[in-house]
């Protein structure tokens, strides 16, 4: 069964993807696609050098 | 210091012939989740390996999970004898491919990938349909909530258009 609503034309719906997809937060996809491709990429970079640097000052000690 | 933006810059200054997959292709498609490497589907001519020896070797590559001590050299020669590698590298971690599962090789994943700018400089990044394919065919429990979310951004991107 092919749902061209729901999926690619190409991709048969998948039911235990379909109840995954219950519990995605929709907003920050749809910010996301606001976005050009490098600044999808440029956000995340950012995001994950803040993560490292979170990361690096819980293992220094107070 | 992991820097995938790093990663991804010198493989395209080194006009080594990559498509970038997995979770940052997924990012650039407008997924909202956190990736910790990078993976990379290259060419396998002899000539693409020597460029990504070159493009590597001052990231100093190891195998990553290997005990330290271990004899390892990423040279044209290890490269040609394997085909998938998981390295750790100065700038992180990254997944060599020579295939995935369900997409094939660089020729064959070529035709489904976009050019895409970033980093300060171009290089080929899986279409969305592809990504969601590989991911599908990988048939990995722990991808389904990831496939979930690329298969809503399709809808959504459909929807749009």
């Amino acid at each position: 069964m092919t749902d061209r609503r729901t999926t690619d034309v190409s991709l048969q719906t998948d039911p235990v993807i379909e109840v995954y997809k219950k519990d995605i937060d929709r907003t920050l996809l749809v910010e996301n696609l606001r976005l050009t491709p490098a600044a999808r990429l440029a956000r995340l970079r950012q995001f994950m050098n803040s993560m490292a640097e979170l990361r690096g000052a819980s293992r220094r000690p107070v | 210091m992991m820097d995938f933006g790093r990663l991804i810059a010198v493989l395209a200054n080194h006009e080594v012939e990559f498509i970038v997959i997995g979770g940052i292709a997924a990012a650039g498609h407008g997924s909202a989740r956190a990736t910790y490497d990078v993976d990379v589907v290259y060419g396998r001519s002899g000539e693409n390996l020597g460029r990504i020896v070159a493009a590597l070797d001052p990231l100093h590559p190891y195998l990553r999970g290997a005990p330290a001590g271990l004899p390892f050299r990423l040279d044209v020669e290890t490269l040609r004898r394997g085909l998938n590698f998981t390295l750790a590298t100065e700038a992180g971690a990254l997944d060599l491919l020579g295939e995935v599962t369900g997409g094939g090789g660089y020729e064959n994943l070529l035709q489904h990938s976009m050019e895409t700018q970033a980093f300060g400089t171009k290089f080929q990044m899986l279409d969305l349909p592809t990504l969601i394919r590989i991911k599908r065919a990988a048939g990995r429990p722990k991808d389904l909530e990831a496939i979930a979310e690329l298969e809503l951004l399709l809808e959504m991107q459909h929807e749009r258009e």
